[in-house]
């Protein structure tokens, strides 16, 4: 058990290379939290610091009260899963799980009792005399995950334990994971690039681009409410759709405007878009807030010409010409389209957002996680 | 294949195929004949047919059963040695520091030296008048007057052995280099989270996975020092009296110092047999590894 406490860190490389600025993050005790961006935003740095594989340049790092800056890997609570695996390739599988536990100084009996445990709980019992290059990779990664629960840490991290595994099987490895969580009760620190195992993982998801966080939230609120375009970018398949527009008030109302395109927004943004008419802003769609169903109401409607029809098996992507954009909606698949087609789309502007056209930063975002 | 692909390509190898049995395979098989004959440059217009006598006569030679021994110990302290300095240059220069560079190509300077270089080096620096090594332990005041180095039949061998080692150990550290930059240092992270401290990682990651390196080295440097003639010759001519009396020395004195070439090709069929199974086991251990 312990809550992880970053306080304005840094990691600045010896050749200048800062890999995070001013990072502060506050995990609770028994979060799943999920370090999500793209490679190089300093996700992996992050993780390596609270592991105590790297030191930090600057700031502070706690477990629950306790510093934790100056005390080494070897000496901290902590359990790893690497995307490599990284298994001892000399070392018998049961040997790797019991490792750990050997180099603490854990009873022999003990040992034999936890690892059998955590075997009978991954379902490598069979395997547990075998070496690593005998397994197939999903055993390595059951393999991963025994040698770090085994040590019933207070801190549990995982570096893209997932991404080199086929895809079906990291389906299925996610729900083991979340299941992991639920029964061993610890905080768990997870880093990836996937948007998919964030959102089906994470207490919390942590956005972060060049060692800076974006956005802190639940991941509803990342995704209903990105704080600006990367963060919203980041999640959706297929990604969100911007329209470049204006910001126009009528009758109380406020609306998007893109030449004979006019969307009315809803009530509720009114009171922080209000006396902002004529302002450039972007209008960000998610692909599947289109309502291919309901009749085209005035204000809520994208007139254009279907420009291209992808099915893929599930649904079907529409590419979508309006006001001279390129927009993509994901329909049910028996919604009937031809290419070139000129049709009305309803769209579900309550759950539209709009971000500064210049900035990207959300004028929606109230600071609420 | 077809028969006229199978006829070709027997033809385009013939001129290699006869120039290995012309310098290779002809002389061992001839040499292995000879040892069958008690050939005598001394006596060169007889020459009686023996079957197996010669190895029989050197198995007989209390001096033979000696230059194993000598052999052996030459052997075990050159390779020990040599593979324990070579593990210390290859941690050394596996980390990232301000020279490593030109350290490196420093320490790769005795691997360029002929051996005879060596020898005749090695032997400057040992001798008992204007030796290297007796000025520095003289200025360092270890020794208060000259000594004879390698007179001293208690410390030729290990003197021998010691040129020997300086020789060697580039190649050495050079191929346990290669096996610690093969180590993935996600091993490391993985042993440090798990609680290793810097000693317990290096037993349990860097050694097992340096065992094919280890292998490599003692097989290979096991069968330079069996073999070693060159030092040997220089430095001491198999003395003083018989302190540096190894085996290839014997074949040497055997075979043109007493123009013995019976016996001589029965001993060097002895050492070649020695060499075979090491090269055999170093193939081996190569092959899993290829």
């Amino acid at each position: 058990m312990a809550r992880i406490r970053l306080e304005s860190a840094g990691k600045r490389y010896p050749n200048g290379f800062a890999a995070l600025e001013s990072l502060s993050l506050d995990i609770r005790d028994k979060e799943f939290v999920v370090l999500l961006g793209p490679s190089g935003c300093g996700k992996s740095t992050t993780l390596n610091l609270v592991a105590g594989l790297e030191e930090l340049t600057s700031g502070s790092l706690y477990f629950d009260d306790a510093t934790m800056n100056a005390v080494p890997a070897h000496r901290r609570d902590v359990a790893m899963v690497f995307q490599s695996y990284a298994l001892y390739p000399h070392k018998s599988v049961y040997e790797n799980i019991a490792f750990g536990l050997r180099m603490r100084g854990h009873p022999a009996g003990e040992i034999e009792k936890r690892v059998r445990d955590a075997a009978r709980r991954l379902e490598i019992e069979p395997l547990l005399e075998r070496r690593p290059h005998q397994l197939s990779g999903g055993q390595r990664q059951r393999v991963a995950l025994g040698r770090a629960l085994v040590r019933q840490p207070a801190v549990f991290l995982m570096d893209e334990p997932l991404s080199n595994l086929d895809a079906a099987l990291r389906i299925a490895m996610r729900a083991e994971i979340k299941q992991l969580h639920h029964t061993m009760q610890t905080t768990f620190v997870y880093v990836t690039h996937d948007q998919a195992e964030a959102l089906t993982l994470a207490d919390r998801i942590v956005v972060m681009r060049d060692g800076v966080i974006q956005q802190i939230g639940s991941p509803e609120a990342i995704y209903d409410r990105p704080r600006n375009t990367f963060v919203a970018s980041f999640l959706g398949n297929p990604p969100i759709n911007y329209l470049e527009g204006f910001l126009r008030e009528k009758e109380n109302q406020i609306c998007f405007a893109r030449g004979a395109l006019s969307l009315i927004l809803p009530r509720q943004y009114s009171e922080r878009l209000r006396g902002q008419a004529g302002r450039p802003v972007k209008l960000g769609l998610r692909a599947e807030e289109v309502d291919e169903h309901s009749v085209p109401r005035a204000g809520e409607t994208l007139h254009g010409r279907v420009s291209s029809v992808l099915p893929v098996g599930s649904d079907q992507y529409l590419g979508f010409e309006v006001e001279g954009s390129l927009l993509f909606f994901r329909v049910g698949r028996d919604l009937r389209h031809k290419e070139g087609e000129h049709v009305a789309l309803s769209v579900n502007v309550n759950r539209a957002q709009i971000f500064d056209a210049s900035t990207g930063e959300s004028l929606l975002w109230d600071g609420s996680a | 294949m077809s028969r006229y692909d199978q006829m070709s390509a027997l033809g385009l190898l013939a001129p290699m195929l006869v120039v290995l049995l012309v310098v290779a395979v002809f002389p061992v098989l001839y040499s292995f004949w000879v040892s069958l004959f008690d050939l005598k440059l001394t006596r060169p217009h007889r020459v009686p047919f023996v079957w197996l006598a010669n190895y029989a006569t050197v198995f007989q030679d209390p001096l033979f059963w000696a230059s194993v021994w000598r052999t052996t110990w030459f052997t075990v302290i050159s390779v020990a040695a040599i593979m324990v300095i070579a593990l210390l240059a290859a941690l050394l220069l596996n980390e990232e520091f301000r020279g490593r560079r030109f350290l490196s190509a420093v320490l790769l300077v005795p691997w360029a030296i002929p051996y005879v270089a060596n020898g005749l080096m090695w032997k400057w620096i040992y001798d008992s008048g204007y030796g290297a090594l007796n000025g520095l332990l003289f200025q360092l005041d270890f020794i208060d007057k000259y000594m004879v180095w390698l007179g001293d039949s208690e410390k030729t061998l290990a003197l021998i052995a010691n040129a020997f080692v300086w020789k060697e150990v580039p190649l050495a550290t050079i191929l346990i280099l290669v096996g610690l930059k093969s180590i993935p240092g996600d091993l490391y992270s993985a042993a440090r989270v798990d609680g290793a401290n810097v000693w317990r990682r290096f037993v349990h990651i860097t050694l097992p996975a340096l065992r094919p390196s280890f292998m490599l080295v003692l097989i290979y440097e096991a069968m330079m020092a069996i073999r070693h003639f060159d030092l040997f010759f220089i430095l001491t001519e198999g003395g003083p009296a018989e302190a540096s009396h190894v085996l290839a020395w014997e074949v040497y004195v055997e075979t043109f110092r007493k123009l013995s070439f019976g016996t001589g090709s029965a001993l060097a069929y002895i050492m070649a047999i020695l060499t075979f199974l090491l090269a055999f086991a170093l193939i081996r251990a190569l092959g899993k590894k290829l």
